[in-house]
């Protein structure tokens, strides 16, 4: 999931990217990670790509994870190397990988940068979107010998996404805020991974206009929005917030019509997306009575 | 006399675009009708319930900040003084990032721990600053708050790298400052508690004056320096630390509205503070009205604009008072 940052940090990630881009194109550019064909010792430095190494069966080769991935289970198994946006490069080298997986990212150029001067290969994946789950599978398979099982479950994944856009209900749909923090109000915009599972979940974000992926809004715009639910990223339960006189403005607080999401499935792309769909889909029923 | 005609005129416009515009496109007269009570329930909601408080609550928050500036300029003899320099924002900053990452929440969690956070930051700081018998050195006071001030960010660094929370990042959006928090209940704990400090410090003004001749001469002068100068930090810090809560940290006004006014109108503190009051509640009522439109649906923390509208407008100010 992409979090709300300062913007000093998108500064810094941004200034790290182009000073990574200039370093890159001064040297060589390594060998492809995936041309080669089975690493047997991969750093995944992105909890949903920890994931899907274990859900095409290449969770044996997983030698380094995130301090974040935590699925599955047997991932916690798997030595941390710490954070995975801009890691800790001496971290990851302290794993011996023949392979370390990027998320996509400005603030990685540097550390991908400093490993393939070492000789590490690397392999640089989005993770943004639906979309991406399947091709991010297909790749990781070609470099960890798994291809046959991911290609078959990007498949099924990439269908079965499809039927579900299909299914799309037309006519009126219940309007949904999705809410990321409350002081400063920052809510998940149009450019998210969230934003898509509301939608296939038959929904409309009334921040689905904003191109970022978050933003910080003011109370009179989404109290101007109405929307008829909040959704709660992170969130168990009646928030203490909704307290606040402020917030009885907004028509969906002042009726605490609360939709609290928890856990993986909705902070990042995986193979279970449309599991999560379908949990929103039967909170969204229950909270219209 | 014109001056203060036009001062006031400056307020009320200010304030009155508070009201008027915001990111829910209203016309005026429904503004007006709205301010009334007539019209839609959302509609009246949204003026009088966030409109209103927001724009009075920038307003007293702005020109407290002002004043606050103004007196502890005075007071440290150091135009580079602001109301946060002497540890406030890094103490606030502190209490806020440590509620979050210890999952105290509750409706008023951050800006009661911001406030705690700046509290302590100021006794540390004057605990630092009181020398051999009871004497504040103003010099001291000014290396204590700095280096409280680091402290506490260093630790706020080290909370954000250590915490597992994910909130944490958006705590310090929170400190960045801005009236998100603004209603009725804000605004009248705030202006409760900012009376007394407020009138505390324009009763000093003749001694600020004299204060500001050096301490040596204030104290010829017949200025009893010590007390006065345990009061006036006292109550500006305690001031400073209320607008923490209700509005994080929001710079650039206290520096610099009392300089606007000093090249403008002269530096006698009792013409000085209310103008400084003013001036500082306009600039930042109208500055919390364009961070709201500006880029609407989207909102700049308010605290980036009045930077951007205030600094050039401030050099053109410099310029022509150093020839």
């Amino acid at each position: 999931m992409r979090v709300p940052v300062s913007r000093s940090t998108e500064l810094s990630r941004l200034l790290a990217g182009v000073a990574g881009l200039v370093l890159a194109a001064c040297r060589a550019a390594p060998p492809p990670a995936d041309a080669a064909g089975a690493a047997t010792r991969v750093v995944s430095l992105s909890p949903a790509f920890t994931e899907l190494l274990f859900a095409i069966g290449a969770g044996d080769r997983v030698v380094g994870r995130t301090q974040w991935g935590d699925t599955p289970p047997a991932a916690l198994a798997v030595p941390s190397v710490g954070d995975g946006l801009a890691p800790n490069v001496e971290a990851v080298l302290a794993r011996n990988p023949d392979l370390v997986v990027f998320y996509a990212s400005g603030a990685n150029a540097a550390a991908r940068e400093r490993l393939e001067t070492l000789h590490v290969p690397t392999l640089t994946l989005p993770m943004d979107r639906l979309d991406d789950v399947p091709e991010a599978a297909r790749r990781l398979g070609r470099a960890t010998g798994t291809f046959a099982r991911a290609d078959s479950l990007a498949t099924a994944f990439a269908r079965a996404v499809d039927s579900a856009r299909a299914a799309i209900p037309a006519g009126s749909r219940p309007r949904a805020l999705i809410l990321a923090w409350e002081e400063p109000p920052i809510v998940i915009g149009g450019g998210s991974f969230q934003n898509e599972l509301l939608t296939l979940a038959g929904a409309e974000n009334v921040f689905g206009d904003l191109l970022q992926p978050s933003g910080q809004v003011t109370l009179e715009t989404i109290a101007a929005r109405d929307p008829d639910v909040v959704i709660l990223l992170d969130a168990a339960g009646m928030p203490a917030w909704a307290e606040r006189p402020e917030w009885q403005v907004v028509r969906a607080v002042r009726e605490r019509r609360f939709v609290p999401v928890t856990g993986s499935v909705f902070a990042r792309p995986t193979l279970r997306a449309l599991d999560a769909v379908r949990v929103l889909e039967r909170r969204l029923a229950g909270s219209e009575r | 006399m014109n001056r203060w005609v036009a001062l006031v005129a400056l307020a009320v416009v200010a304030l009155a675009a508070g009201i008027a515009v915001g990111p829910a496109a209203i016309d005026p007269a429904t503004v007006l009708r709205a301010l009334a009570g007539i019209g839609d329930h959302t509609t009246i909601a949204i003026v009088r319930d966030l409109r209103v408080p927001r724009a009075l609550l920038a307003f007293l928050v702005g020109g407290s900040l002002a004043v606050t500036g103004a007196v502890l300029q005075a007071l440290v003899r150091n135009p580079l003084a602001d109301p946060y320099l002497l540890g406030l924002s890094g103490g606030a900053g502190l209490g806020a990032v440590s509620a979050i990452a210890l999952g105290i929440g509750g409706a008023w969690g951050v800006p009661l721990a911001a406030a705690i956070g700046a509290l302590a930051a100021i006794a540390l700081v004057y605990r630092l600053a009181v020398v051999a018998d009871a004497v504040l050195d103003t010099r001291v006071l000014l290396l204590a708050g700095v280096v409280v001030g680091s402290f506490a960010a260093a630790l706020v660094g080290a909370i954000l790298v250590l915490s597992p929370s994910e909130g944490l990042r958006s705590a310090l959006l929170w400190l960045l400052g801005g009236f998100d928090g603004a209603s009725w209940s804000a605004l009248a704990i705030f202006a409760a508690y900012a009376v007394l400090p407020l009138a505390l410090l324009y009763r000093e003004s003749r001694m600020l004056d004299l204060l500001s001749l050096g301490e040596e001469p204030a104290r010829f002068l017949g200025a009893d320096v010590e007390p006065l100068k345990r009061r006036l930090y006292l109550a500006a810090s305690l001031l400073t630390a209320a607008a923490v809560a209700v509005s994080g940290i929001i710079g650039f006004v206290g520096l610099v509205v009392p300089h606007a006014i000093r090249v403008l109108w002269g530096s006698r503190h009792g013409a000085l503070l209310p103008a400084a009051f003013l001036l500082g509640g306009a600039l930042l009522a109208a500055a919390d009205a364009v961070a709201r439109t500006a880029f609407a649906p989207l909102s700049l923390p308010v605290g980036v604009v009045t930077a951007i509208v205030g600094v050039p407008v401030f050099a053109v100010l410099v310029r022509r008072w150093a020839t």
